[in-house]
């Protein structure tokens, strides 16, 4: 199917929902409002780890409006997605600043954020844990008393009794000790990787009612529907059947929104007024620290070499800061660790990849689930073994780049299908970024530019068993309806699914319509939208439905055509003759029943269905890793040229490259407004985004007031994006995932880059001019 | 969303607002002046600011007046940082307040809220202070005009009642040399780390600072040293550091190391950009 020359796949189709959201007319979850509709606010908590010793709603009460105040004890239990670590309230303890202490429930929005301030809570303070590296002290003071007693949801989370570890994975390839032993080369270095914010541009949001038959109605702006349904069912006891889960079009999710955090106190707070339809809508600067986070990383790696630069040894030490519950961030201690290596052949790895509690506000997946953060410690690594090499930081990564026949850290064996090209896009990076006219030059009094690249490397790893399905209905004018539960976040994934359909039926993009809300009871059932899976998972239930219904359509006109269904062929609305394209039938006469002169009918409407599931996917072996954690790879290569101030160490980011072997690209503008927006974001959390604690865990600068990050138009000049197209062939189309993939080389090539540039190793983020400043000053200014 | 209730006057002349304030107060409640609202509205919905009425002078005359008059610029208290930069009158001042926030909040934000800002750095009055601009005050019996240093003290200090109309600016002043140059954390919006505004009059260079200390200032003793030819531009900066030494800021911002580090390069900067002899 992929030797054909396409007419939509591969096409810069406009964005289907292009024109409402520039008119401003989506209606988002925050939007809606209803007669009857009640509010809800949080009571959060104002210390970092403290015994909650007593609540007083005296006072909160007396606000008007006020129908119900819910705290932790109406529902003492832990939830959570890999582990349940986390109660929805805090009860009898607080963990983390800004975590929800108790439910008002009122009349109005601002009668329930009157009472919110009303509501005095005493705390007993405990110990602060403010970093991984305070928690991973023998006498650390402990987040969680019993983690280990948790109860797991997933395999591979092994949290441990008596420490801060909330999960630890392992790697165990080959033979690292020895091969370390005889290595003519080494190199170990830390490294430090921020914690930050999703920064959506919607905040998190979400209503319930439970109808008087006991039906629980959810609208949330979530990437996980059906995750909402299970979470209810499994903690809360509802039946699964009898949670409808809605969600419109998302402004922006990153990863944020597939925690499911606000649904579960949502259903509280409507249990506690009768079941009425309660909206929770975070503020900004809740969404920013009571909602989860991104992780933070310390990092420590060890590579050994060849004096010719082979790699023969990687050792990787990855803290990963979840903050007070593990959530996400234990499944990405899990994908930090199967990738730990980034793109490169290393007969012999040992990892441990530790999801760490902290007293910070907890971590979910944030676009890249790690892989930003691993890529950043592995190749600043490269880049100084290949100083120590004296080898060119782009020879080295070629020489060692992982290619069909090579194995992973988990010892997946790759093929030609299941990797992109890593060689191609470094190659073709280096043209984009005229690597051979320099990697630092001087360019004015006091002013130098670098050139800094970076590789990088993603699996999905979904669950073994993730699907999707995708419901084709047909209008009377032969136009389609796509309904499927892949969410529209703002990733463009339900054009690329229409590009898909358009493909297959031969048909214009004018002519199928996307439904753009997801509703868990006539949508076919979908994993959730993370992960970069949509295009391969909800693309194949497509093509599959698609398949489903050309078939009832060539049924139909066969008999209507008198002839078999094997001499038809779909296209332009029509049904026909694959020798006389001239004779056939048109798609709208057919697509509800074709109806003879007579008045009799035949064939009815039709319906496609379409599914696909993983295959072969495993979970990982628990001491050495071993298993097959996602599909494919997608690869790539990132690179930024800054111009640095060497006395101010102000800089500016000149030109930024991103080359992608994505395998197909469905849409190559949406495609590259993708790789430009992830390496913006990427390059704003590199350079300036970070929480910054107090002594006591306080979260100081949780507002867009003091929280830094890079503004509209202060992109680089030159944004290049390119693609690499190694099609991988059960991908639809030979289409992989694509969707996070911008981001993840673009602190590591900022990184490369400034370190060039102030001739200094920057081995944490962010890199601010303060922060150069002061490591200028520690290697000796 | 602003959780608390409060009440809003719009009044049309100086004088109903200094009633509508003393009424307020009088009737035991707190009243504020309302402009841009910029920070009323976002400290009031995070509960850091509580008000029982806000008293909006835009629909004061007085307060929109952005105009020469005969040799002296006149600048009503709630004239948008925006209106004041496109319209050229003073580009010193024009490009000082184009460095505060982003162009849509300047949209709102106005000059006389800025010099009564809550926070620290209300970067508009450093040209003010320069350029010894007068200030036009209601008070409870009419209408007065003084020199902005004799009441701007870190902040503008005005009594109960009191409200800022007008800044009054010598229009021989706006062709004077000046230079201006703010450092941020990183991206181009936000506070400033150091943020420094100086102009050369009668061969003296004068030199207002904002983010360097928590209030913004303009100081004769730092004037001294920087005029002081007995000295090398570089012992000159490094005598200001001295003397300000102990009341530079350590912040989210920037630690105080590097705020000396930044405030350094900055100062030779503008002796450079003004040409100021050795």
């Amino acid at each position: 199917m992929i030797n054909k020359v396409f007419t939509t796949v591969g096409k810069p189709e406009g964005r289907i929902d292009a024109v409402e959201k520039s008119t401003g007319k989506v209606r988002y979850i925050g939007d809606y409002s209803v007669p009857g509709l009640m509010h809800a606010k949080l009571v959060t908590s104002t210390q970092a780890h403290a015994r909650i010793k007593s609540i007083d709603t005296t006072e909160a009460w007396k606000v008007p409006g006020v129908r119900a105040i819910v705290t932790g004890e109406v529902f003492p239990y832990h939830i959570g997605p890999i582990l349940a670590d986390r109660p929805p309230l805090a009860f009898e303890k607080v963990r983390y600043y800004g975590e929800p202490v108790a439910i008002i429930v009122a009349d109005h929005e601002y009668q329930a954020k009157l009472a919110t301030t009303k509501v005095k809570v005493e705390y007993e303070p405990l110990p602060i844990v403010n970093s991984v590296q305070q928690a991973f002290q023998t006498d650390a003071p402990l987040v969680h008393e019993n983690a280990g007693s948790y109860t797991k949801i997933i395999s591979n989370v092994y949290p441990k009794t008596g420490t801060n570890i909330g999960s630890h994975i392992k790697i165990r390839k080959g033979n690292f000790e020895d091969a370390w032993e005889n290595c003519e080369e080494t190199i170990t270095a830390d490294y430090s990787f921020n914690l930050s914010d999703h920064a959506a541009l919607e905040t998190r949001s979400t209503r319930v009612e439970i109808n008087p038959k006991g039906k629980v109605i959810v609208h949330s702006c979530s990437q996980s529907p059906f995750t909402i349904k299970k979470v209810l069912n499994q903690f809360f006891n509802v039946e699964v059947g009898n949670v409808l889960v809605h969600i419109p079009m998302i402004g922006g999710a990153f990863g944020g929104k597939g925690t499911v955090q606000l649904e579960p106190l949502a259903y509280l707070a409507s249990k506690s007024v009768g079941g009425k339809l309660v909206k929770l809508e975070m503020d900004r600067e809740e969404d920013m620290t009571t909602s989860p986070c991104r992780i933070g990383l310390d990092a420590t790696v060890q590579l050994g070499a060849t004096k010719e630069g082979k790699l023969v040894a990687g050792k990787y030490t990855y803290l990963l800061d979840s903050g007070a519950y593990t959530d996400q961030a234990a499944g990405i201690t899990r994908a930090a660790a199967l990738d730990c290596t980034g793109p490169y052949d290393i007969p012999n790895v040992w990892c441990d990849s530790y999801c760490v509690y902290t007293n910070h506000p907890f971590a979910t997946s944030f676009r890249g689930y790690g892989h930003p953060e691993l890529t950043f410690a592995v190749e600043r690594t490269m880049d100084q073994l290949a100083k120590q090499l004296q080898i060119d930081p782009l020879q080295l990564r070629i020489i060692n780049g992982i290619k069909p026949g090579h194995t992973t850290p988990t010892q997946t064996v790759l093929t030609a299908n299941n990797i992109g090209d890593i060689e191609k896009c470094i190659n073709r990076a280096k043209e984009l970024i005229h690597w051979d006219e320099g990697q630092k030059t001087v360019s004015g009094k006091n002013k130098v530019r670098s050139k800094g690249i970076s590789t990088f490397w993603k699996t999905s790893t979904t669950a073994t068993n993730a699907e999707a399905g995708a419901i084709l209905t047909f209008e009377a004018d032969g136009s389609v309806n796509l309904n499927c539960a892949a969410i529209e976040l703002g990733q463009g994934t339900k054009t690329i699914l229409g590009q898909i359909l358009a493909e297959k039926l031969g048909m214009g993009m004018d002519k199928i319509h996307v439904t753009m809300e997801t509703n868990t009871q006539y949508d076919p059932h979908q994993w959730r939208t993370v992960a970069s899976s949509s295009t391969f998972l909800a693309g194949r239930a497509v093509i599959s439905a698609a398949d489903h219904a050309i078939a009832q359509l060539k049924n139909t006109s066969a008999t209507v055509l008198q002839c078999s269904t094997e001499d038809l062929d779909i296209g332009d609305g029509r049904v026909f003759l694959k020798p006389d394209p001239t004779k056939g039938v048109e798609m709208k006469d057919i697509s509800l029943g074709y109806t003879y002169p007579s008045g009799h009918t035949i064939g009815g409407q039709v319906v496609g269905v379409g599914k696909y599931i993983q295959r072969h996917l495993t979970p990982m072996d628990e001491e050495t890793g071993f298993g097959k954690p996602g599909p494919w790879w997608s690869v790539g290569v990132q690179a930024v040229e800054v111009e640095l101030d060497t006395r101010d160490f102000t800089y500016s980011i000149l030109k930024g490259v991103t080359v992608l072997d994505g395998g197909t690209i469905i849409n190559p503008m949406t495609a590259t407004q993708q790789m430009r927006g992830g390496m913006y974001m990427g390059l704003s959390y590199a350079a300036s985004e970070k929480f910054v604690f107090d002594e006591n865990g306080v979260v100081q600068n949780g507002d867009l007031r003091t929280y830094p990050m890079l503004r509209y138009g202060e992109q680089p000049d030159q944004y290049l994006v390119d693609f690499i197209e190694t099609p991988a062939v059960d991908g639809p189309f030979g289409a992989r995932g694509i969707g996070e993939y911008g981001v993840i080389g673009a602190p590591a090539c900022l990184a490369n880059s400034l370190s060039i540039a102030a001739d200094a190793e920057l081995n944490q983020l962010p890199l601010t001019p303060e922060f150069i400043w002061k490591a200028k000053g520690e290697s000796g200014l | 969303m602003i959780a608390f209730d409060f009440k809003y006057f719009k009044p049309a002349t100086a004088e109903e607002t200094c009633e509508t304030w003393n009424e307020v107060q009088r009737q035991g409640e707190k009243p504020m002046i309302f402009s841009g609202g910029t920070e009323i509205i976002t400290f009031a919905r995070v509960n850091k600011l509580y008000t029982d009425a806000v008293i909006d002078i835009k629909g004061i005359k007085e307060c929109n007046v952005l105009e020469l008059q005969e040799n002296e610029i006149v600048i009503g208290a709630a004239v948008s940082l925006n209106k004041i930069t496109d319209s050229k009158l003073f580009p010193l001042l024009g490009d000082t307040v184009k460095q505060i926030a982003d162009r849509t909040s300047r949209n709102k934000i106005t000059i006389g809220g800025n010099i009564n800002s809550q926070l620290i750095y209300k970067e508009g009055v450093l040209p003010l202070l320069l350029v010894d601009a007068k200030v036009k005050l209601a008070k409870k019996k009419g209408e007065e005009v003084v020199p902005l240093q004799s009441i701007f003290d870190k902040e503008l200090k005005m009594g109960p009642g009191e409200m800022l109309l007008q800044v009054i600016i010598n229009a021989s002043a706006v062709d004077l040399p000046y230079a201006n140059i703010k450092r941020t954390k990183f991206s181009k919006v936000g506070y400033p780390v150091v943020s420094v505004a100086a102009l050369v009059k009668d061969n003296q260079t004068r030199v207002a600072f904002s983010g360097v200390c928590s209030y913004p200032f303009r100081s004769h003793e730092v004037e001294t040293i920087l005029n002081d030819s007995k000295l090398t531009i570089s012992e000159r900066v490094e005598k200001v550091i001295g003397h300000l030494s102990s009341e530079i800021i350590d912040d989210l911002q920037g630690t105080k190391g590097y705020r000396i580090f930044v405030l350094r390069n900055i100062l030779l900067d503008i002796a450079e950009e003004l040409g100021m002899a050795e």
